[in-house]
C-alpha cells in the first residue's frame, strides 16, 4: 500500500528501506557525521500546515533511529535540509539530485557543506532508498 | 557614458612605436570589449592567414566595459590572437588585477603588432608608456619575473605584471600568460604568441578611475550583487573548497576523466584530490581576484616530502584532474608541485596534463619507449614522470620538443596510431569534464570557437545543474546522459556565455544571480539605459557568429566539428558506462538552430540579421 508523503508511516517505511538497502549499507558506510534531518516546508494548500521534519539518525550505512520532528527540533541536528514539497517530490522521483539541489538553492542546507559534498554517494544511496518506498503524493489523486 | 575609456594602444614592436587609437561608441556597444572587441579588430585587420608565431599575428589584450569596476567578478580581461596550438581563433581570459590596473592607466586595451629584435617589456607607469629592454628577464620564470619587476618598480602602489615564462620564450604551443603569480591566460597558447614577439612582460600601474554613468544605481547594484553572492551555495562551496569543491559530485555523474579518458569511476581518486581534501591538508588560505567576494583561489603549501612546495598558488579543479585523475594518480602534493611548474614555466595546465597523459598512454601501449623519453618511465598511477616531462617540454629538450606541440601536433609527428589516443577538438585538448556524462557539453565542445572549451559558454553549469536561468527560457533540469533536445540549450548557453569573456566577468559570479541582475549592472556602468537581456543575448549570438566566421576564414569546416575517437568509445564503468553522445543528431539539430550551412559557415541571412553583413560578404566571397 502506498504511503502518504510526508507522514509518520512514510518515515518508518523509509527507515526500513534504508536498512534493507545494500546500496546504502555500502554507500553510507563513511557517514559518521550524525543526524540528518529533512524538512518539508509548510504548504497549507496541500494540507501541510506546519513544516514536517524527518529525523534520521544515520551511522555507518545504518539508520539507527528515525521519527517525525518539528522544524525547530530538526535544526538541532548537525545537518538539516529544508525544501518545498515540489522539490522533495523531484528528489524522490530522482529528478533532482539533492547535492545539486543545494547548489542551486532549491534545497537549503544547515550544516557543513564540505562534509555533504564529499559524501555524495551516501546521498545518492539515500535517494535510491526513497524511491523504493511506495509513495502517495499529496498533490496526486 | 561610462565603462570605457574609449581608446587602446597599438604597440608596434618592430618599429618601437606606440600609438593611441580610439574605440568608437557604436563599436563598444556592438562588440562589448574583451574577446568580442578583439574579434572585431582582428577581422578589420584581415590577417587571418598570418603565421601564428610570425610577425603578422597581432596580439589583443583587452578589457571590457565593467572591467575594473566594483561589480563582483569584473576583474577579468581577455587576450586573443590566432592560436599557435590550433591554428584557429585563440583566446583566453583571466582575473587577477591586470584589468583594473590597465583601466587606471587610462586605456581599455593594447594591441601588440610585429616582432621585436630583442626581448622587451611594455611599461605603463603613472601616465608614461614605454618599451624597455628586457634582456635581463629573458630566461626567468613567471614568478621570478613578477618578483623582479615588482622589486624594481617598488613604490606606493604595486604594479600589475603580465609575463611569460620559459615556455613562452621557447614557443611551446600551449604557453600561457601569467598575471602576477595567481592568474593565467591559460588556453590556446597566447604565451607563445607573446614569446614570438619577444615581449617578456607588460607592467602597469595607474591612478585613474573607471568612469561610471550612474553612480547611485551602480552603488546599489554592487551591494545587492554582493548580498546575492553571499547567500548562494555555489559561492559558499567555491569559497570553502575552491573550484575543486564538487569533484565527488563530478565522479557521481560521470564528469571526471580518468587515465586518459579510459575509466569512468573511482571515488578514492576524487576523494584524495578534491577541494575538501585540499582544505584539510595543504590549504593556507583562499584568495580573491580584485573585487570578488567569493575568493575561490587557493594558496597552498606542501611543507615537506618529495613534492615540497613553498607557500604559493594552488591548483584549481582542472589541474587536479589533468595532473591527478588523468594520470590515475592520487597524490595531491604531486599535483601541487606539477601546478607550480606549470605556473612558473608558463604553460596551460590542461593541455600540458592532457598531452602528458597521452604520452603515458602511448608508453603503456609501447608506442613510446624509455629510449624516446630519455629513460623516464611514464606509468599511470605515478606523477614523477609527468613532472619530468614538464621540465623537458618547457625547454623543448628531448621528447619535450615533441610534447611542446600539444597532443594533436605530437601525435601527428609520432604517428604509430597514437592519434587515436588524443582527445582534442580542433587541436584544443578537451577540458576536464567528460562529455560522455554530459552530452550537451559534448556538443558545446564540438561547436566552441576555440576548440574543445568549457568556458566559452554556460553549458557545463546549466547541464550539471550548478546554475539555472529560468528567466531566459532554459529548463530547470537537463539529463546529462541524453543527447535529446540539447541543440537549443547549447545555443542559448553559448549566447549567454560568450559575452562574459567580453564584459569581462567571472562565470562563477553568474552562478549566483540572474541575467536581469547583470543587465542592471551593465546599464548603471555604461549608461545604456535600454540595454536588455534580449540585446545581451543577441550580442552573444553576434560574437559567436563573428568568431565562427573567422574560423571559417582560417579553414574550419563542418568536418572539424567532431568528437575524437577516444570520446566515441564507451566507458567500462561509472555513471556514463556504455553510452556515448549522438554527435550526428546533435550536430544536425544545432546547425539548424544556429543557421549554419553544410560547409559549416553561418548563412548570409543569419549574419545580416546579426549585424555582420560585411563579415558575411567577405566569408562567402572567399570560401
Ligand atoms: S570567483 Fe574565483 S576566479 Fe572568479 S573572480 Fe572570484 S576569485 Fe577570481
Amino acid at each position: 500500500m502506498a504511503m502518504k508523503f510526508p507522514s509518520d508511516e512514510w518515515v518508518a517505511a523509509f527507515h526500513n528501506a534504508i536498512n534493507e538497502s545494500p546500496e546504502y549499507k555500502e554507500g553510507g558506510k563513511p557517514w559518521t557525521f550524525g543526524v540528518t534531518a529533512l524538512v518539508v516546508n509548510a504548504q497549507p494548500d496541500l494540507g501541510i500546515n506546519e513544516a514536517y521534519g524527518m529525523w534520521l539518525d544515520l551511522h555507518e550505512g545504518v539508520c539507527r533511529e528515525s521519527h517525525h520532528c518539528t522544524a525547530e527540533e530538526a535544526q538541532t541536528a548537525p545537518f538539516c535540509i529544508f525544501g518545498d514539497y515540489a522539490r522533495w517530490k523531484q528528489v524522490i522521483h530522482k529528478e533532482l539530485e539533492p547535492v545539486k539541489g543545494m547548489m542551486q538553492g532549491k534545497l537549503k542546507l544547515k550544516g557543513n557543506l564540505q562534509i555533504i559534498v564529499r559524501n555524495v554517494k551516501a546521498a545518492q544511496a539515500l535517494v535510491t532508498c526513497a524511491t523504493r518506498v511506495p509513495t502517495q503524493f499529496l498533490d496526486e489523486p | 557614458m561610462g565603462g570605457y575609456v574609449g581608446k587602446y594602444l597599438e604597440v608596434d614592436l618592430a618599429r618601437g612605436e606606440i600609438t593611441e587609437l580610439p574605440i568608437a561608441a557604436e563599436v563598444q556597444r556592438k562588440y562589448l570589449g574583451g574577446s568580442g572587441l578583439a574579434a572585431y579588430l582582428f577581422f578589420q585587420r584581415g590577417k587571418w592567414a598570418a603565421d601564428p608565431l610570425g610577425p603578422d599575428n597581432d596580439l589583443f589584450i583587452l578589457t571590457g566595459p565593467i572591467s575594473g569596476t566594483l561589480i563582483p567578478g569584473s576583474s577579468r580581461f581577455a587576450v586573443a590572437a590566432r592560436s599557435p596550438l590550433t591554428g584557429i581563433w585563440g583566446e583566453g581570459s583571466a582575473g587577477g588585477d591586470f584589468a583594473p590596473s590597465l583601466k587606471r592607466c587610462g586605456i581599455d586595451g593594447i594591441v601588440v603588432v610585429g616582432q621585436s629584435p630583442k626581448p622587451v617589456m611594455l611599461v605603463l607607469d603613472e601616465g608614461k608608456v614605454e618599451l624597455r629592454d628586457a634582456s635581463e628577464l629573458w630566461g626567468l620564470d613567471t614568478y621570478e619575473t613578477t618578483d623582479r619587476l615588482r622589486e624594481t618598480m617598488a613604490g606606493k602602489k604595486r604594479p600589475s605584471v603580465l609575463s611569460i615564462g620559459q615556455a613562452g620564450e621557447n614557443l611551446v604551443r600551449f604557453a600561457c600568460i601569467a598575471n602576477n603569480k595567481h592568474d593565467f591566460i591559460g588556453r590556446t597558447g597566447m604565451g607563445a604568441v607573446m614569446g614570438s614577439k619577444r615581449l617578456k612582460a607588460v607592467v602597469c600601474r595607474g591612478e585613474g578611475t573607471v568612469p561610471i554613468a550612474d553612480p547611485v544605481s551602480y552603488k546599489a547594484i554592487c551591494k545587492s550583487l554582493v548580498q546575492m553572492i553571499g547567500q548562494a551555495v555555489p559561492a559558499q562551496a567555491l569559497k570553502e573548497m575552491g573550484t575543486d569543491s564538487a569533484m565527488d559530485l563530478g565522479m557521481m555523474i560521470g564528469d571526471i576523466p580518468i587515465a586518459n579518458w579510459s575509466l569512468g569511476e573511482d571515488f578514492e581518486l576524487s576523494n584524495a584530490l578534491s577541494g575538501p581534501t585540499m582544505s584539510e591538508t595543504y590549504l593556507k588560505r583562499g584568495l580573491a581576484c580584485y573585487a570578488c567576494p567569493i575568493a575561490c583561489r587557493r594558496e597552498v603549501e606542501v611543507p615537506d616530502g618529495p613534492y615540497k612546495t613553498p607557500v604559493g598558488p594552488g591548483p584549481e579543479y582542472e589541474t587536479c584532474c589533468s595532473f591527478g585523475t588523468m594520470l590515475n594518480q592520487k597524490d595531491l602534493a604531486g599535483v601541487i608541485k606539477s601546478n607550480e611548474w606549470c605556473n612558473r614555466y608558463g604553460v596551460d595546465s590542461i593541455t600540458a596534463g592532457c598531452t602528458i597523459a597521452w604520452a603515458y598512454d602511448c608508453f603503456a601501449k609501447g608506442l613510446l619507449t624509455l629510449e624516446d623519453t630519455g629513460g623516464v618511465e611514464l606509468k599511470f598511477g605515478e606523477v614523477d614522470g609527468a613532472i619530468a616531462m614538464l621540465h623537458k617540454l618547457a625547454k623543448r629538450e628531448g621528447i619535450g620538443d615533441l610534447l611542446a606541440e600539444g597532443s594533436r601536433g605530437a601525435a601527428k609527428k609520432l604517428g604509430r596510431g597514437s592519434e587515436a589516443l588524443t582527445a582534442e577538438i580542433k587541436g584544443l585538448e578537451i577540458p576536464m569534464h567528460d562529455p560522455r556524462g554530459s552530452h550537451g557539453l559534448a556538443l558545446a565542445y564540438m561547436t566552441s570557437y576555440r576548440g574543445a572549451c568549457h568556458k566559452a559558454h554556460l553549458v557545463e553549469a546549466i547541464e550539471h545543474g550548478l546554475a539555472s536561468y529560468a528567466d531566459v527560457g532554459l529548463e530547470e533540469n537537463y539529463e546529462g546522459l541524453s543527447s535529446e533536445g540539447k541543440a537549443g540549450m547549447v545555443r542559448i548557453g553559448e549566447d549567454l556565455g560568450v559575452p562574459l569573456n567580453s564584459l569581462a566577468l567571472c562565470e562563477f559570479e553568474m552562478w549566483c544571480y540572474q541575467f536581469d541582475d547583470l543587465i542592471r549592472a551593465i546599464r548603471a556602468v555604461t549608461g545604456w539605459e535600454d540595454f536588455s537581456v534580449e540585446e545581451y543575448r543577441k550580442t552573444g549570438e553576434r560574437l559567436w557568429l563573428l568568431k565562427r566566421c573567422l574560423n571559417n576564414l582560417m579553414g574550419v569546416t563542418r568536418a572539424d566539428d567532431r568528437l575524437p575517437a577516444k570520446i566515441l568509445t564507451p566507458l567500462p564503468d561509472g555513471a556514463a558506462a556504455g553510452l556515448v553522445p549522438d554527435e550526428e543528431m546533435m550536430l544536425r539539430e544545432y546547425y539548424e538552430v544556429r543557421g549554419l550551412d553544410e560547409a559549416g559557415r553561418p548563412l548570409s541571412a543569419v549574419l545580416e540579421q546579426a549585424g555582420l553583413a560585411e563579415v558575411g560578404q567577405v566569408l562567402h566571397q572567399r570560401i
